[in-house]
C-alpha cells in the first residue's frame, strides 16, 4: 500500500494562517509593536473559514493573520526601526538610572524615527485611491484636535492635526464643496464632494469631552499618525489642483484681511498665523494670481434619445450645484458670541457669504456688529435689548437647514425665540411609497420654486383663527395636489354621482346641453395605451411571475398604506398642538 | 604558609592536578611551621596560647578547598614580619644596589671617538628665496583682493547640509513637518531591479488582495436622522423605539440568566434540614449492614461470568458451508443489481426528473448561501477572544432634547464612536484593557505618625 502516511495540518489552510503570537515571534517584535505595524501597513486579522482546522484541531479563540502577509512585513524597514528604538529606550532608561545627563542628551538626539511616505504611496497607489479613504483620516484628525492637552496623547499630535484639519476646512471654503451639514446629538456631520468622491466625516462640539475609559488610545494614536501623514500629501494635492500656496498663506491683497493691531492679545506671534488661518475668515494666497474663475462648463456632445435625457438630468443637476455654491454669496453674517463660531463660519464661507465676530471671541474677525451693512445677525439667544433694524436676527438652524435645502430659507420660521422647525437629516433619501415629513415636502416645493399655499395659509393663519375648519379643508386638497392629472376624472365622476343621486331621488330631468368639443390630448392618449399595454402585460404573465408581482405590488402598497398612515398620525398631533397652543394663547 | 601556595591558587592550572599540588605544598608548609614552632625561642602572636597549644595533636580540621578558610586559618606572620624588616632595613641604610645603569643603556650608547659632523641643513631653510617671493606676491594679491586658488576651491566647496540629517531624524507628528507631491514624482531608476531588490533599495510589491477593504461598511456611519439636535417628530420616535428594542433584548438575555440561577426557596437549609444531615448514618446502621453483606456475593458471580469464554474450533464441514453460502450470497446480490440495471433502463424518465430536482435543490442552496454570504460581509467577523460589542445606541428622550443649539448637551462620544466602527470594519479585533494582576497581597501597615494620631 503507497506512499507515506499524511501528517495533519501540513497543508491546506492550516499552512496559510498564522496565529498571532507566531507572526509576532517571527517579526520578533513585541505585541504593542507589533500592532502598530499592522495598522501602518493595513494588515488586517482574518477569520478562516474552518477555525479548528487552522487552529491544529484546538478550538481555542484566537487572531489569525494571513502567513503571505506576514511574510510582506518582514521586509519593511520600519521593523528595523522598532527594533532601534526599543534599544534606544533601554540606553535611556539605563541612563537616567545611572544619572549620567549628557548620556542622555546625546541619546535624545539621535532619537530613531521614521516616515511614513513609503507606505503611503504603497497603500495608495494612486490619489483617488487615497481620497477614497480620507474619510476616516479626517474623523480622526478633526476628533484629535479637539483633545485637550493631556497626557493622553502628544502635544505635537494635536498641533499637528489642528494644522491639516484647518488646511483641509480652508480648502473646502475655497473649492466650495461642501454638499451637506447634519447637526446631530453626537457631533456635526459633514459632507462634501472633492473630485468627484463624497467624502463624510464627523466633528465632535466642542466642549463635549468626557473621555471614554475603554478606548484603547495606543490604537487610536498609530491610526492617526499614519492618516496625519495620509491627510498632509493629499492636501498638498489638493492645494496644487487649485494653484493654492501650501503651506496656506492668507491672501495679502484682500479687503477682508484681519486688522493687525489686535494680535497679540491672542496669540504669541508662532502661533498667531495658524490661529488666523483657522479662524477661516481670510482668503487664501494663489500661485497665479486669477483675477476671474473660469466657469466650468459642461461639454455638449450632440447625442440622441435616452443619453440626451440623462445628459438633461446630469445639467440641470449641475446647474443647482453652482447655485448651491453661491448660496449665501451676497450676504453678510455677523455671529453673536454664544453660537458655535468655527462650523458657523466655515459653512458661510463655503458658500460665499461674509462672515464676522465681536473682536474677542477669537482672532480674524473682519467687521463690527455696527456695520450697517450686515444682512443676517445669527444670535441663539431668548431676547436682546438692542437691535438694529435692517437686519435679520435669526437662529443658527436656519444657516444649516439653507444648506441642505440649497436654497434660502425664508427667515420667519428661525426668528428669535420662535419655537424651530425639525432639523431634519440631508442624508436620508426616501424613496417612493415611503413617509416623507411634511417639512421635507415643503422644502422641496420650494426647491422646486413654488410658494406653496400650505405656507400661505400657516402666515394667514397666524392672522385670522377663526376660519381654520375651512383651511383644513384647503390643506386636504392641497395634500391631494399631487394627482393632478385625475382631476379630470374626478370632475366627471362627481357629475355621474350628481346625476346617479338625483334619479335615484326620483326626479329624473332631461335636459339637452350645448355640445363640447372633447379635446383629444396627446399625452393623455399615449398615457392610456401605456397603461392598456400594462395591464395586457399583466395579464399575460405566468402563474409564478404573476405570483412575484402581486408580492411586489402588495409591499408597495403596504409601504404607501404605512406612510399615509404616519402623515394621518402627523396630522392629527400637529392639530392637537395647535389647539394646545390656541387654549394656552387664549 | 606562604606567597608560594598563593599564586599557585591563583594560577590558572585547573582540576585535580591542582588541587593536589595545592595539598603538596600546603603540608610542607604545615610541616615547616611545626619545625619552627618547635624551635626554642618562638614566640607566638598570642600570648595566652602557648607554643605547645598550637602544635597540639589535636589540630582543628579545615576544609582548604574554601579561598575563606586558607585566609583564615592560613599564618602569615613570618612572611609579614620578613617583610617589615626589609622595609625598616630600607628605611634606615637605603637601597642596596641601585645606582648601576642597565645594560641595555649601556649597550646603546656612543662609542666612536670621532665626533659627528654637524648637520648644515638644520639650520638653512629650503627654497627660502622662493617661499619669500611667494608670501610677498601673495601679500600683494590679497592687498588687491585676489584670492588663491586653493582657497577658492575650500570656499566654492559644495555646502554639506547639516541640517538634512535632521530633517530625516525629524519626528513623524512633528507639527511643522512639510509635505511633497507624493504621487506626482516619479521614482527614477538607480540601475537593474535585481540590483535593486538585493540591495534592498526597491521595496518588496504589496500583493494586491490588501488593497481589498476587510467590510463592506462605510467608514462614516451617519446617525439615522432621529439623532437630530431637533429631530421629526416621527423619526425620533423610530429611533427611541429602536434603542427600546435593544434595551429589551439586554433585559431578555439578563432574565434568562437570572432565571438560570434561580432556586428552589424550599430547598434552602433549615434547622432541621441541617440537623437530619449531620445525624445522617448514624441512626440506621443495621439496614446498611445487611446491604454489606450482600454486595460480595454479587461480585463472586460477576467474576465468574467475565472469564474468557473459549470459542469451540470451527470443523471442515462448517467452513465449506460458510464458504458455500458466502458465494452464493455473493452471487445473488450481484444477480440483483443487474437486474436492477436493466430496470433503470425503463426509469429513464423517472430519472431525468429527479436529477432536475436535485439540480434546482443545488441551485436553490446556491443562492441561499451566497445571499448569507452577501449578509455576512456587512456582519463584524470573529477575530479574537472577545466578540465585537456594538456601542450603546445614542438617544435623547423627549424631555432631554434641547429647544435650541446653545442648549444642546451632546450624547455619546465621537472617539468611542470611531473606535467601535474600526471594530466593526474588522480593521482592529475587539479586546478587553488587560487586568492588573497583583501577584502578591498588599500588606497594610499602619504608618507611625498615622498612629499616633488615630
Amino acid at each position: 500500500m503507497g506512499g507515506l502516511q499524511k501528517k495533519k495540518f501540513e497543508r491546506g489552510s492550516a499552512t496559510n494562517y498564522i496565529t498571532r503570537n507566531r507572526a509576532r515571534k517571527k517579526l520578533q517584535l513585541s505585541l504593542p509593536d507589533f500592532r502598530r505595524l499592522c495598522i501602518l501597513k493595513g494588515i488586517y486579522p482574518h477569520e478562516p473559514k474552518h477555525k479548528k482546522k487552522v487552529n491544529k484541531g484546538s478550538t481555542a479563540p484566537r487572531t489569525f493573520y494571513l502567513l503571505k502577509d506576514i511574510r510582506f512585513l518582514l521586509h519593511e524597514p520600519i521593523v528595523g526601526k522598532f527594533r532601534e528604538y526599543k534599544i534606544f529606550v533601554r540606553k535611556l532608561k539605563k541612563a537616567y538610572g545611572k544619572t549620567e545627563w549628557s548620556a542622555v542628551e546625546r541619546l535624545r538626539e539621535n532619537k530613531p524615527t521614521y516616515k511614513l511616505d513609503h507606505i503611503i504611496k504603497e497603500r495608495y497607489p494612486t490619489f483617488i485611491d487615497a481620497l477614497r479613504d480620507i474619510d476616516d483620516a479626517l474623523c480622526m484628525c478633526f476628533l484629535f484636535s479637539t483633545f485637550a492637552r493631556t497626557g493622553k496623547c502628544h502635544v505635537q499630535t494635536i498641533q499637528l492635526c489642528k494644522r491639516l484639519t484647518v488646511e483641509w476646512m480652508n480648502y473646502v471654503i475655497t473649492s466650495r464643496s461642501l454638499r451637506k451639514v447634519f447637526l446631530s446629538i453626537k457631533g456635526i456631520y459633514y459632507q462634501a464632494e472633492v473630485m468627484g468622491q463624497l467624502i463624510t466625516w464627523v466633528v465632535p462640539y466642542q466642549f463635549s469631552h468626557d473621555h471614554p475609559v475603554d478606548v484603547d488610545y495606543r490604537v487610536m494614536a498609530t491610526f492617526t499618525e499614519l492618516y496625519t501623514t495620509l491627510l498632509g500629501f493629499v492636501n498638498f494635492r489638493l492645494y496644487n489642483s487649485l494653484n493654492l500656496v501650501y503651506p496656506p498663506k492668507l491672501d495679502s491683497n484682500a479687503e477682508s484681511e484681519p486688522k493687525e493691531e489686535s494680535e497679540d492679545d491672542y496669540a504669541m506671534n508662532s502661533e498667531s498665523y495658524l490661529e488666523k488661518l483657522s479662524a477661516l475668515s481670510a482668503s487664501l494666497a494663489r500661485v497665479v494670481s486669477s483675477a476671474e474663475e473660469e466657469e466650468a462648463q459642461l461639454d455638449h456632445f450632440p447625442t440622441e434619445g435616452i443619453r440626451s435625457a440623462q445628459m438633461e438630468a446630469r445639467e440641470k443637476e449641475l446647474k443647482q450645484q453652482e447655485a448651491q455654491k453661491k448660496l449665501f454669496e451676497g450676504l453678510k453674517f455677523y455671529l453673536n458670541r454664544e453660537v458655535p463660531r468655527e462650523s458657523l463660519a466655515f459653512i458661510i464661507r463655503c458658500f460665499g457669504g461674509q462672515v464676522s465676530w465681536d473682536k474677542s471671541v477669537c482672532i480674524g474677525s473682519t467687521y463690527e456688529m455696527t456695520d450697517e451693512t450686515i444682512t443676517h445677525h445669527i444670535i441663539d439667544r431668548p431676547s436682546v435689548d438692542k437691535q438694529y433694524i435692517n437686519r435679520y436676527y435669526i437662529q443658527p438652524q436656519w444657516v444649516y437647514d439653507c444648506v441642505n435645502a440649497k436654497v434660502l430659507l425664508p427667515v420667519e420660521d428661525y426668528f428669535l425665540g420662535v419655537t424651530l422647525p425639525p432639523h431634519l437629516s440631508p442624508f436620508v433619501e426616501e424613496k417612493e411609497g415611503d413617509y416623507v415629513p411634511p417639512e421635507k415636502l415643503k422644502i422641496m416645493a420650494l426647491q422646486r420654486g413654488e410658494k406653496t399655499g400650505n405656507e400661505q395659509e400657516e402666515e394667514e393663519e397666524e392672522e385670522e383663527e377663526e376660519e381654520e375648519e375651512e383651511e383644513q379643508e384647503e390643506e386636504e386638497e392641497d395634500d391631494n395636489g399631487d394627482e393632478e392629472d385625475d382631476e379630470e376624472e374626478v370632475a366627471e365622476e362627481k357629475n355621474l354621482k350628481k346625476m346617479e343621486e338625483q334619479r335615484s331621488q326620483g326626479k329624473v330631468i332631461f335636459k339637452v346641453t350645448p355640445g363640447k368639443l372633447k379635446v383629444e390630448n396627446k399625452a393623455r392618449l399615449e398615457q392610456e395605451e401605456k397603461a392598456e399595454e400594462k395591464r395586457l402585460a399583466i395579464m399575460m404573465m405566468k402563474k409564478k411571475e404573476k405570483y412575484l408581482y402581486d408580492k411586489i405590488m402588495f409591499g408597495k402598497k403596504r409601504k404607501v398604506r404605512e406612510a399615509n398612515k404616519l402623515a394621518a398620525k402627523r396630522k392629527a398631533h400637529d392639530d392637537a398642538e395647535k389647539a394646545k397652543k390656541k387654549k394656552a394663547r387664549k | 604558609m606562604t606567597p608560594h601556595f598563593r599564586r599557585i591558587s591563583e594560577s590558572n592550572s585547573t582540576g585535580s592536578q591542582k588541587r593536589a599540588c595545592v595539598f603538596s605544598n600546603m603540608a610542607a608548609a604545615r610541616r615547616l611551621k611545626r619545625v619552627a614552632v618547635s624551635q626554642p625561642g618562638f614566640l607566638t602572636l598570642n600570648p595566652k596560647v602557648g607554643p605547645t597549644d598550637l602544635v597540639s595533636s589535636r589540630r582543628k580540621r579545615v576544609n582548604k578547598n574554601k579561598k575563606k578558610n586558607w585566609n583564615k586559618y592560613s599564618d602569615v606572620q613570618d612572611v609579614e614580619e620578613f617583610l617589615e624588616d626589609v622595609r625598616h632595613q630600607e628605611r634606615t641604610t637605603g637601597k642596596g644596589k641601585s645606582s648601576r645603569p642597565l645594560r641595555i643603556d649601556l649597550i646603546l650608547q656612543h662609542d666612536s671617538r670621532v665626533a659627528p659632523p654637524k648637520d648644515v641643513l638644520a639650520y638653512q631653510k629650503p627654497n627660502a628665496k622662493k617661499l619669500r617671493r611667494a608670501a610677498e606676491r601673495a601679500e600683494k594679491l590679497a592687498a588687491k583682493g585676489v584670492v588663491p586658488r586653493s582657497k577658492k576651491r575650500l570656499l566654492n566647496r559644495p555646502v554639506v547640509d547639516r541640517t538634512s540629517k535632521k530633517t530625516e531624524t525629524e519626528a513623524n507628528n512633528n507639527p511643522e513637518r512639510d509635505f511633497y507631491d507624493i504621487w506626482g514624482q516619479e521614482t527614477k531608476d538607480l540601475g537593474e531591479p535585481w540590483y535593486l531588490q538585493q540591495t534592498r533599495k526597491k521595496l518588496v510589491k504589496r500583493p494586491e488582495k490588501l488593497n481589498e477593504k476587510p467590510s463592506v461598511l462605510p467608514a462614516v456611519e451617519v446617525i439615522a436622522p432621529g439623532g437630530s439636535y431637533n429631530p421629526d417628530f416621527f423619526s425620533h420616535q423610530e429611533l427611541l423605539r429602536e434603542a427600546h428594542e435593544v434595551e429589551v433584548k439586554k433585559k431578555k438575555v439578563e432574565d434568562k440568566i437570572e432565571r438560570q440561577l434561580a432556586y428552589n426557596k424550599e430547598d434552602t437549609a433549615t434547622e432541621e434540614t441541617i440537623l437530619r444531615e449531620q445525624v445522617e448514618g448514624l441512626v440506621e446502621e443495621s439496614e446498611e449492614e445487611e446491604e454489606k453483606e450482600d454486595a460480595p456475593k454479587e461480585d463472586g458471580e460477576e467474576v465468574a461470568v467475565g472469564a474468557i469464554a473459549v470459542a469451540d474450533k470451527k470443523t471442515e464441514r462448517q467452513r465449506k458451508r460458510e464458504k458455500a453460502e458466502k458465494m452464493k450470497e455473493q452471487q445473488r446480490l450481484a444477480e440483483r443489481r443487474q437486474t436492477e440495471q436493466q430496470q433503470q433502463l425503463f426509469q429513464l424518465r423517472s430519472i431525468k426528473t429527479s436529477i432536475k430536482q436535485q439540480e434546482e435543490k443545488t441551485q436553490v442552496r446556491q443562492k441561499r448561501r451566497k445571499a448569507k454570504e452577501e449578509a455576512q460581509k456587512a456582519q463584524p467577523r470573529r477575530l479574537g477572544k472577545l466578540k465585537f460589542q456594538p456601542q450603546d445606541m445614542e438617544v435623547q428622550l423627549s424631555d432631554e432634547l434641547a429647544g435650541s443649539l446653545r442648549q444642546l448637551k451632546p450624547e455619546g462620544s465621537v472617539l468611542m464612536d470611531r473606535f467601535k466602527s474600526l471594530q466593526k470594519r474588522n480593521l482592529i479585533e475587539p479586546r478587553e484593557r488587560a487586568k492588573f494582576k497583583r501577584r502578591l497581597k498588599v500588606k497594610y501597615v499602619e504608618k507611625r505618625a498615622f498612629k499616633e494620631i488615630s
